[in-house]
């Protein structure tokens, strides 16, 4: 039995969750969201974390109607993130474990994810797509490590589209990717796009240029091509998004089949805060039909940055033993998937 | 006009200390915000030390810009390692919430 305290907060959501042996006790998250055209900045993101944080271990604690002497391990996201809203989550984790004479472990953002989707699909050795905003990675475990078969060789794909939903002024509420969502669902005309796949990696940045161009066409950089007798096409801001994201997921798709295929597995687990659009999920399920293959999704209570999930991979490193003295407890802001062994599967 | 290099002999200091109600929750203090190394292109040293109950903090920097940002981040850190010490340290449940700008609510649970 190990019960579990975990605190995230590597981006724009704070979040703390409690696990007791896989049962869920509590998960409450707050999101700092910022006005349309404006993203999330490292110091006001840390700002935001600082005032919520607190109140939410309460919030949590109350929910799972435990005494702090009920808990096993405080677990904070070590990395990778950004460095200062990591930080709020490490010192405030730091403080507790020293406070309530407790173990403290640091968790790897990734593995938090993976461990999460595991627990709740109940999927056993999955190929795992882990979509954010700040990662994009197809990962398959082999040898006690999450082995990185392919990524983005430059932003991440939920960072493509928050990107883009800033340029054509969406709301950040609930999230930018949601509303691009729903308003691509009334998209009707495909434009063709850039698909850029480059073996088993994928690249979204001049995806986004080029998209950016055709949202504003005033904004086009390359002025010399500018023809006057020709006037540009009026795209809709549904059709741009229905196409943005049939493009960028029909490339997610692909490396994803590929690495299933190579390590011959038949079982997707999506992961990440992309991981809860419907429409990825759909495309993802079309193609391991074709396979006969399954999907495992979840929804965005864990899919999206949660406490819940570092408190479940916490738990899984503590059963297994590991420990981290107080003088290791600090944050990374680059901290790979692979880089952590995976001692507690077997395997 | 003197030359920028000539205060690297003499650095800017500062020195802050901070009291705590124990001894107990100024040692927690000191060794949480001992793990965080400052940046290393802040060119800014600090140490920190224990005298009883008082949390002492040095910092030297050349320049007094960076002297500046390494405070504010360090007040930052302790301010919050402050509340939560005072927020959980005795009877963690039995206290109200009286953190100003913490809230209980969530958006998901």
């Amino acid at each position: 039995m190990v019960c579990a305290l975990g605190i995230e907060g590597s981006a724009n959501k704070i979040g703390v969750g409690i696990i007791n042996n896989g049962k869920v006790l509590a998960n409450v998250r707050r999101t700092y969201i910022t006005p349309p055209g404006e993203g999330f900045l490292p110091k006001e993101t840390a700002k935001h974390h600082r005032e919520a944080i607190l109140g939410l271990v309460q919030a949590s604690l109350k929910e799972a109607q435990l005494k702090p002497a009920d808990l096993d391990v405080i677990c904070y996201t070590k990395g990778p993130g950004m460095a200062p809203p990591l930080l709020v989550g490490a010192i405030v984790a730091r403080t507790l474990s020293l406070l309530w004479q407790k173990p403290l472990l640091g968790v790897n953002h990734c593995i938090g994810h993976i461990e999460m989707g595991r627990l709740i699909t109940g999927a056993q050795n999955p190929i795992v797509l882990y979509v954010s905003g700040g990662n994009t990675q197809v990962i398959a475990y082999s040898n006690k490590r999450y082995r990185i078969f392919g990524e983005t060789i430059d932003i991440a794909v939920g960072n493509c589209l928050d990107r883009f939903a800033r340029i054509i002024k969406l709301s950040n509420d609930p999230s930018p990717g949601y509303n691009i969502e729903q308003l691509a669902k009334q998209g009707k005309q495909y434009i063709k796009l850039p698909y850029v796949v480059k073996g088993m990696d994928v690249s979204f940045s001049g995806i986004l240029s080029h998209i950016e161009e055709l949202a504003d066409p005033s904004k086009r950089r390359n002025k010399r091509k500018k023809q006057q007798d020709e006037p540009e096409p009026e795209y809709s801001q549904a059709d741009l998004c229905y196409s943005l994201q049939e493009t960028i997921f029909a490339m997610l798709v692909e490396i994803t089949e590929r690495a299933m295929a190579h390590c011959e597995s038949n079982e997707v687990l999506i992961v990440g805060g992309v991981g809860c659009n419907e429409r990825l999920q759909q495309m993802m399920g079309i193609m391991c039909e074709e396979r006969n293959g399954k999907v495992f999704a979840i929804d965005e209570r864990y899919c999206i940055d949660n406490g819940l999930m570092i408190a479940h991979a916490g738990a899984e490193m503590f059963k297994a033993g590991a420990q981290m003295p107080l003088e290791d407890a600090f944050v990374t802001q680059r901290y790979r998937t692979d880089e952590v062994l995976v001692n507690w599967r077997k395997d | 006009m003197m030359p920028l290099k000539a205060n690297v002999s003499k650095p800017n200091e500062s020195t802050i200390r901070v009291p705590f109600d124990t001894p107990e929750h100024a040692k927690i203090a000191y060794r949480v915000l001992s793990v965080d190394q400052e940046p290393r292109r802040n060119f800014v040293q600090k140490t920190l030390s224990l005298e009883d109950d008082v949390l002492v903090v040095h910092f030297s920097a050349d320049q007094v810009k960076n002297l500046r940002t390494a405070i504010t981040s360090f007040f930052e850190c302790l301010l919050l390692c402050q509340d939560t010490i005072k927020l959980f340290g005795e009877q963690p449940e039995a206290k109200p919430n009286n953190n100003a700008g913490t809230h209980s609510s969530a958006d998901s649970t």
